[in-house]
C-alpha cells in the first residue's frame, strides 16, 4: 500500500474534531491500521454524507445543498478554501456536474472515467478505486470503502435520475379514467352507449403539465389494445431476443 | 353512473382519439451518462377536439410506466365490458 499524500489539513490543532483527525491520520501508512480500526465508524460518516450530500444536490437536483452547507455540517474544522478542492475531488469521483453551468469541476486528466458517468460494475468499481487510492493526491483505502459503499447503495437510484434528465419530451405524469354510461337518443329511444373517459397528465421536465382528456367507446378502446399488444410483443422481443 | 379510477366526476371537455401510432426507443448515452441502456415507448396521439380541430399530442413512457398504462386499459376494457 502507497502513501497517499492528502491534501486535507486541519486549521489547527485544538478544536478539531475526532472525526476529522482519524480521517486526516489513516492517510500515513503507520497510523493507518490502527486507526482504521478504532475511527472507521466515525470516519467514515461525514464522508458518507458527503457523498449523500453531493447526490441529492445533483444527480436528484435537491437544491439548497452547497458548499457551504456540506463544510459546515460534516467537516467544520476545515477552512473553505481546504474544503474546496477535496470536495472538488469527491465530485470528480462520481462525476457530478457542479449546478452552475460555467463551472465544470470534472476532470478530463489521464484515464479518469468516473463512476456514476461509466454506469461502472461492480468489479469495474473495485478496480477504479484501487487506482485512485494509488495516485498521488488520490483517495485513501477507507475513503474507497465509504464510496464503494455509497456506490452500492445508491447506483440505482442515481440511474434513475440521470435517466430521468435525459427524457425531454413529455411524460405521463398521471392518469385517471372512467367509464360512463352515454345517453344518446336516437329516433325517440334512449340508448345508452358506455365510453371510457380517461385524463391524462402529460408534462416535461420543470414545465407546467397540460391536461389531456379523451373519450372514448368499446370499438376505439378494443383499437387501441391491439396496437399496445404490439407494443409489448416488440417490448419481449427487446428482453428475450429469439 | 360513474365507475373507475377517478375520484371526482367533472364535467370535463373531451376530445375524440382518432388515431395512435407508437415507437419504442433506447435512449443508449447522455452527456450525462455514458451508457444509459434505457429503453422507452414514445405514444403519438392524433386527436380532435369538439370543433373538430386536429392536433398530435405525443409522450414517452419508460417500460414499467408503459406496462402500468396497458394495465389500466385492459381494466377499463373490462369494465366497458360489463357496463
Amino acid at each position: 500500500m502507497q502513501r497517499v499524500q492528502s491534501r486535507f489539513r486541519p486549521a489547527g490543532g485544538a478544536g478539531t474534531s475526532p472525526a476529522f483527525s482519524a480521517a486526516i491520520a489513516f492517510s500515513w501508512r503507520e497510523a493507518e491500521q490502527s486507526v482504521a480500526m478504532a475511527g472507521e465508524l466515525e470516519s467514515s460518516k461525514p464522508l458518507s454524507g458527503l457523498l449523500n450530500g453531493l447526490a441529492q444536490s445533483t444527480f436528484h437536483r435537491h437544491s439548497g445543498i452547497t458548499e457551504e452547507l456540506l463544510r459546515t455540517q460534516l467537516y467544520p474544522d476545515v477552512p473553505p478554501e481546504e474544503f474546496r478542492p477535496f470536495l472538488a475531488k469527491m465530485r470528480g469521483i462520481l462525476k457530478v456536474k457542479k449546478q452552475n453551468y460555467n463551472e465544470r469541476l470534472w476532470d478530463f486528466t489521464g484515464d479518469i472515467h468516473s463512476i456514476a458517468y461509466a454506469d461502472m460494475d461492480f468489479n469495474q468499481l473495485e478496480a477504479f478505486l484501487t487506482a485512485q487510492t494509488k495516485k498521488q493526491g488520490g483517495i485513501t483505502a477507507d475513503q474507497a470503502v465509504v464510496i464503494s459503499k455509497f456506490w452500492k447503495n445508491h447506483k440505482t437510484k442515481i440511474k434513475e435520475s440521470l435517466i430521468n434528465q435525459s427524457r425531454w419530451e413529455n411524460s405521463l405524469k398521471a392518469m385517471n379514467w372512467r367509464v360512463d354510461l352515454k345517453s344518446q337518443s336516437k329516433h325517440f329511444e334512449q340508448i345508452n352507449v358506455p365510453v371510457a373517459i380517461v385524463e391524462l397528465e402529460l408534462g416535461k421536465n420543470g414545465q407546467e403539465s397540460e391536461c389531456l382528456c379523451l373519450e372514448f367507446d368499446e370499438i376505439k378502446l378494443s383499437q387501441i389494445l391491439k396496437k399496445l399488444t404490439e407494443v409489448e410483443e416488440s417490448i419481449n422481443t427487446l428482453t428475450n431476443p429469439a | 353512473m360513474s365507475k373507475g379510477s377517478s375520484n371526482h366526476a367533472k364535467l370535463e371537455v373531451t376530445n375524440k382519439l382518432l388515431d395512435l401510432q407508437w415507437k419504442m426507443g433506447m435512449a443508449v448515452s447522455s452527456d450525462n451518462c455514458r451508457s444509459l441502456k434505457s429503453p422507452y415507448v414514445a405514444l403519438m396521439l392524433k386527436v380532435a377536439d369538439q370543433s373538430g380541430q386536429i392536433t398530435n399530442k405525443s409522450f414517452e413512457m419508460t417500460i414499467p410506466q408503459f406496462q402500468h398504462f396497458f394495465k389500466q386499459l385492459k381494466e377499463m376494457a373490462a369494465v366497458i365490458e360489463t357496463v
